[in-house]
């Protein structure tokens, strides 16, 4: 995509109206906004590999959900600081992440889909049962020291990685690895044709998403304060990930921003109605109308009115 | 041991009658049908419905179970998978929309609780020591009574003959006369009455809730997968191995790790042998 | 001479099925081939093995002098031989030069992700092909296959390979078309670069290569002068279907 003088001005706004929130709405909504930020980075991550690469991974909650879960054990059980337990946490759900899926990459499809999907059942499963003196079982793990005080810091700071992942996603994806890895989506067997590794193109993608899983996992894990293997090993929140990247347009960087604000608007519109997870089923319709009407999502629907817009003024 | 042995036929045999249903679809679109879930769970919620709140007999409600799990299969059919024009990736997400729609749907209707399913046949044995209750019993019966069926039916009829080659090679079939779109509809509706048939089975061995479908659904899956695409014979092997590793995980180690072997064991297969265990290779 | 390409005693077979029946052949550095024989007759799994697409199930494979058996695709490409696709098989979604971008990154993550990419001579390889300057900004999903042709032979040499295996570059092209890339092939030649290359369009062909080599299931047959070739009782029996 080429830049132009509107995009850097659309971001500037953007972004100058993220950071003006606080002044504007109450406490409740810059919750819900913290909660969409999280979102967001979680959507983005799945989309550098997914979206891009076209290997759907089932298996985002688990990468999440280690990089809480280390940060939990290491801060509750051995007193680390969260300075150090933080990036610990990113490593360990790279390093994790690489044990259990990287020899996933040589399968293709829908077996790859499995294969993360199972990951993903495993945790939950093991998590609740090996040492719960560490996880604390199905219980979870409890008063994770906070990292800010109060709605408003929580608020800068989720807004600040949100930006700060965006960016970085924005950055690699304009370089050439960006478009080898969107080749990879489109036709792997001519990316290799072309002399590349596709395996270490996968490999790096594959890397990068899980860092940024992990690092939001973390952070979210102390803004949260409270980690259960529900709460993370499940296929809800698999949904709300990939729905929200589909929702906003997949291979896109804003798109997955978009799709989580969307996403956590609407079920938070859906609450005083819908109170359970019923709001889910109405939510789920919407996802699957939008997807089913345009698998590129929300962006590229605005895209092809603005276009038809212009086209009917000329 | 005769315990383990006992339950373990058991419980392979549900696995067997859930895994078949799925395998009919994979067979054919090679495409991850996770709404298969969905049948499995509804299908406990028809019957639950019938035959429980509603009181109609239970045989009734089994029907009843069928025969939606049958037309949920044809409308996936016709409203999801064929516009998408059998896209695997596109049809994985939806399906999985599709599948956390049902289970909010099921939640809106029948609340969040989960439900413990009255037996089909209620009524207890003891064989050699181990307690066997009709129903489960029943249940492998009919498993077996229809994966044989289900074997007679596709290698015996014109129909099944069809799915079959539809499932090897669809433009080919459609050459020599086979119209694919039908044979994908009645295979979409079979899959669709075995998940809803095997659901009310699994929930009444288990119990009833809007998240049982997950499980169920990764083994069938994998069940196929690792048994080798297509071969119904792997198919029930691999469905044993499962059946028996978890009873025996249960019966020698601790109920809880239950789920984690068989993952482990799904894992791996897949990883070191991605065409299965009794299956051919395919580029 | 050094040989671009040494392929001794190569042996392919699928189960039963014998694909390539000790199969041997020299190809010089600046020398044309043209590999020729019926359709089924095993080329394009010679290809394929050459590229390492395909394993050998015998037989040794050496290029510039070194044996590549063992190395993965992306190994050998870096060493110098690129092949193209009978169906050619674009990145529908990119462009026409981010298509030869891909073709022209190193395979090197750290070069793919701080270097730049080098438009002048994505530009310059898209123009030598045929395309025209409105071209190049085109996804590929609007291409006729002609220009889906020129494009798979664009990023084949955008890969910076010196031997270029090249399956049916003319198939569904216009005649305009195949004098351009033959034109381009005739302009490789001169340059030294080396082709081994399949065409069911012998006429257009000809002119390209200095040596014809041909196979009928996976066994050689004849070779030498392209002319003598396709005049071998054998070859003419097998392909042309001429007793």
């Amino acid at each position: 995509m080429n830049l132009r003088p509107h995009h850097f001005i659309l971001w500037g706004l953007f972004i100058a109206g993220m950071f003006l929130m606080p002044e504007l709405v109450g406490k409740g909504t810059l919750r819900t906004m913290i909660f969409a930020c999280y979102l967001a980075m979680f959507a983005i991550s799945w989309d550098i590999l997914s979206g891009r690469t076209g290997y759907i991974s089932f298996g985002h909650p688990f990468l999440i959900g280690i990089g809480a879960y280390t940060t939990g054990i290491l801060t509750r059980r051995y007193g680390f600081p969260v300075e150090a337990s933080i990036p610990i946490a990113v490593l360990v759900t790279m390093a994790g992440g690489l044990i259990v899926l990287l020899p996933a990459l040589r399968i293709k499809g829908s077996y790859f889909a499995l294969v993360t999907l199972a990951v993903m059942e495993l945790m939950y499963q093991l998590v609740p049962v090996v040492r719960p003196d560490l996880t604390g079982g199905t219980r979870g793990i409890s008063r994770l020291p906070a990292l800010t005080r109060g709605a408003e810091n929580g608020y800068y700071l989720a807004v600040g990685l949100m930006l700060a992942v965006a960016l970085m996603a924005w950055l690699l994806m304009r370089t050439r690895v960006g478009t080898a890895l969107w080749a990879i989506g489109m036709n792997e067997e001519s990316v290799r044709g072309s002399g590349l590794s596709t395996t270490r193109l996968k490999s790096f993608a594959f890397l990068v998403s899980a860092g940024v899983a992990g690092m939001a996992g973390a952070f979210y894990a102390h803004y949260l304060g409270t980690i259960t293997p529900r709460a993370f090993f499940d296929i809800n929140v698999l949904f709300q990930i990939i729905v929200a990247v589909l929702i906003g347009g997949a291979g896109t960087i804003v798109g997955p921003i978009i799709g989580a604000f969307f996403m956590v608007f609407l079920l938070e519109w859906l609450r005083p109605y819908l109170p359970g997870q019923e709001r889910f089923f109405v939510y789920g319709l919407i996802a699957l109308v939008i997807y089913m009407y345009q698998p590129r999502g929300i962006m590229a629907i605005v895209e092809g009115a603005w276009t038809r817009l212009r086209g009917a003024r000329s | 041991m005769m315990q383990i042995i006992i339950q373990g036929m058991l419980l392979s045999g549900l696995y067997a009658l859930i895994a078949m249903g799925f395998m009919l679809i994979f067979s054919i679109g090679r495409t991850l049908n996770l709404a298969y879930g969905a049948y499995i769970m509804v299908g406990g919620y028809i019957y639950f419905w019938l035959s429980q709140q509603l009181g109609m007999p239970k045989i009734v409600g089994f029907g009843g179970a069928v025969a939606v799990g049958a037309l949920m299969g044809l409308l996936k059919h016709r409203l999801i998978v064929k516009p998408l024009k059998g896209d695997p990736v596109a049809v994985e997400i939806s399906t999985l929309i599709l599948a956390v729609i049902m289970q909010s749907a099921m939640v809106l209707a029948f609340g969040d609780a989960s439900k413990i399913l009255l037996p089909l046949i209620p009524g207890v044995v003891t064989v050699a020591g181990a307690q066997v209750t009709y129903n489960i019993l029943a249940a492998t019966i009919m498993s077996w009574v229809i994966i044989l069926a289900l074997y007679a039916f596709v290698r015996g009829t014109h129909t099944g003959r069809a799915m079959q080659a539809v499932s090897m090679d669809e433009k080919g079939a459609a050459i020599s006369g086979v119209d694919p779109d039908r044979i994908n509809m009645i295979t979409w509706a079979i899959s669709g009455g075995l998940g809803a048939a095997g659901g009310v089975f699994f929930a009444s061995y288990t119990q009833l809730s809007p998240s049982m479908w997950v499980a169920p659904v990764i083994i069938s899956v994998a069940i196929v997968i690792v048994g080798g695409i297509g071969s119904i014979i792997g198919t029930l092997i691999v469905a044993h191995i499962i059946g028996f590793l978890e009873i025996t995980v249960v019966a020698v180690l601790a109920p809880e790790l239950r789920g984690v072997f068989t993952m482990v064991l799904i894992i791996g297969v897949l990883i070191m042998r991605p065409q299965g265990l009794f299956g051919r290779e395919e580029h | 001479m050094t040989m671009a390409l040494e392929v001794r005693n190569l042996v392919k077979r699928f189960g039963g099925l014998v694909a390539t029946n000790d199969l041997s052949f020299d190809l010089a550095e600046g020398e044309s081939l043209g590999l020729i024989g019926p359709n089924g007759a095993g080329k394009t799994t010679v290809f394929s093995q050459v590229m390492g697409e395909l394993r050998q199930t015998s037989g040794s494979i050496a290029l510039f002098g070194e044996e590549i058996s063992s190395l993965s695709t992306a190994q050998r490409i870096a060493r110098g031989v690129s092949r193209t696709y009978q169906v050619p098989r674009p990145f529908s979604d990119l462009d026409v030069r981010e298509n030869i971008r891909v073709g022209l990154m190193p395979d090197s993550l750290r070069a793919m992700i701080f270097g730049a990419a080098d438009r002048d001579r994505e530009d310059e390889l898209a123009l030598s092909v045929g395309f025209t300057r409105q071209d190049l900004d085109r996804p590929a999903s609007e291409l006729s296959m002609g220009d889906l042709r020129k494009l798979e032979f664009a990023r084949t040499l955008a890969t910076g390979a010196k031997v270029l295996l090249l399956d049916e570059v003319f198939a569904g092209l216009t005649t305009g078309e195949i004098a351009m890339i033959a034109e381009v092939i005739q302009d490789l030649r001169h340059r030294g670069f080396t082709f081994l290359m399949v065409s069911h369009d012998l006429p257009a062909m000809e002119p390209l290569v200095d040596r014809a080599i041909a196979i009928e299931r996976g066994t050689l047959l004849a070779q030498g002068a392209f002319a003598d070739v396709l005049a071998d009782e054998a070859v003419r029996a097998s392909y042309l279907g001429v007793a």
